[in-house]
């Protein structure tokens, strides 16, 4: 069992360590930034994986592509304005801050404000309550209580 | 008074994340946005299928409205949609065909053979009925790269000035055809 396992973990590593050495970089900068951006994008084809994991076609032309633009001197911003011109803000991980997206983060701030103003209203409210008890109250309460006595 | 109004607001909050979320939950997620949707088509310049010595480039295109169907033989549901597109060319809609070769890689040397790839194509159309105008093949993929292509079959309408109208996702079928292709056929022409 221990010598199977050995075995198929021996087999695996060498296929990862040939994916690995598919692709040439000319320095350590590139290859870096290679990772970085294959890691950030998005595969168009399958639901939630980034191209350096997918097998799919498409993920495989995406990672060339990165490539051949990063060897072209390309900086980070200028290969995933290139995606997201080709496939939309779906390509990317990263969500760009639109209209739209600032809504996911304000809006819970926005809950959690509103609770507070809430809260602190109510507690107004009650405190206003307690100090309206007037000695009339007091009186009627009492007579309340006697007449309670008395029937019981 | 006042506060029972202020208390419908909780439930109206509840309303609307209910209404966003189950339209979420009834989406397509395969419905991605495009880039490209409502930009010119991009240049490219890409060998005829059938001929090699034709050659198309994007100015050829202009002047007409059509449908660029993304295909390949390999592709199953791409079969499934041939007979119904080749019914809506009897109805006069322009298709061009753009071959994505799918398995080719010379990374992996991988030899492409055309004349194999010709017999396959051409014994596919002769059983399904043939949609297409004519085909453009995209050995590397570049032009369905540029076009946000991620995989077949997919389909853009393109108006007279070579502008991208609609993108979308998987076959199209009759019901298809009627919610998102013939209204935008019609405002086109």
């Amino acid at each position: 069992m221990k010598k199977l396992f050995i075995v198929l973990l021996t087999i695996f590593s060498v296929s990862l360590f040939a994916a690995e050495n598919q692709y040439q970089f000319n320095s350590a900068q590139e290859e870096q930034l290679f990772r970085e951006l294959t890691a950030e994008l998005r595969c168009p084809k399958c639901q939630n994986q980034n191209i350096a994991d997918s097998d799919a076609v498409v993920a495989k032309d995406l990672r060339d592509k990165v490539l051949e633009l990063v060897q072209a001197g390309n900086d980070k911003d200028q290969v995933v304005d290139y995606m997201i011109d080709r496939y939309g803000y779906f390509v990317h991980y990263k969500p760009p801050v639109t209209p739209l997206t600032l809504l996911l983060w304000i809006l819970p701030l926005g809950f959690v404000v509103l609770g507070f103003v809430f809260i602190l209203l109510t507690q107004k409210k009650q405190a206003k309550k307690k100090a309206q008890w007037s000695e009339a109250d007091e009186q009627k309460l009492a007579a309340l209580i006697a007449k309670y006595k008395e029937s019981a | 008074m006042k506060n029972k109004t202020l208390m419908l607001v909780p439930f109206i909050i509840f309303a609307v994340l209910c209404v966003f979320l189950l339209k979420g939950l009834f989406g397509n997620p395969k419905e991605i946005e495009t880039g490209r949707l409502g930009q010119t088509m991009p240049a490219f310049n890409l060998p005829d299928l059938m001929d090699e010595n034709k050659r198309w480039t994007d100015k050829d295109l202009l002047g007409d409205v059509y449908l660029l169907n993304v295909w390949g033989t390999w592709c199953p549901t791409c079969l499934i949609e041939l007979p119904y597109l080749t019914k809506l060319r009897g109805q006069g809609v322009k298709i061009i065909g753009l071959y994505y070769e799918q398995n080719y890689d010379p990374d992996f040397g991988d030899s492409f053979d055309l004349a194999a790839l010709q017999r396959e194509v051409k014994g596919m159309l002769s059983r399904t009925g043939d949609p297409y105008q004519f085909n453009i093949l995209d050995l590397n993929r570049t032009l369905a790269l540029d076009l946000g292509v991620s995989g077949a079959p997919e389909h853009f309408l393109v108006d007279k000035n070579g502008k991208i109208i609609l993108h979308h996702t998987g076959d199209i079928n009759e019901r298809v055809w009627r919610a998102k292709f013939a209204p935008k056929l019609l405002e086109l022409k």
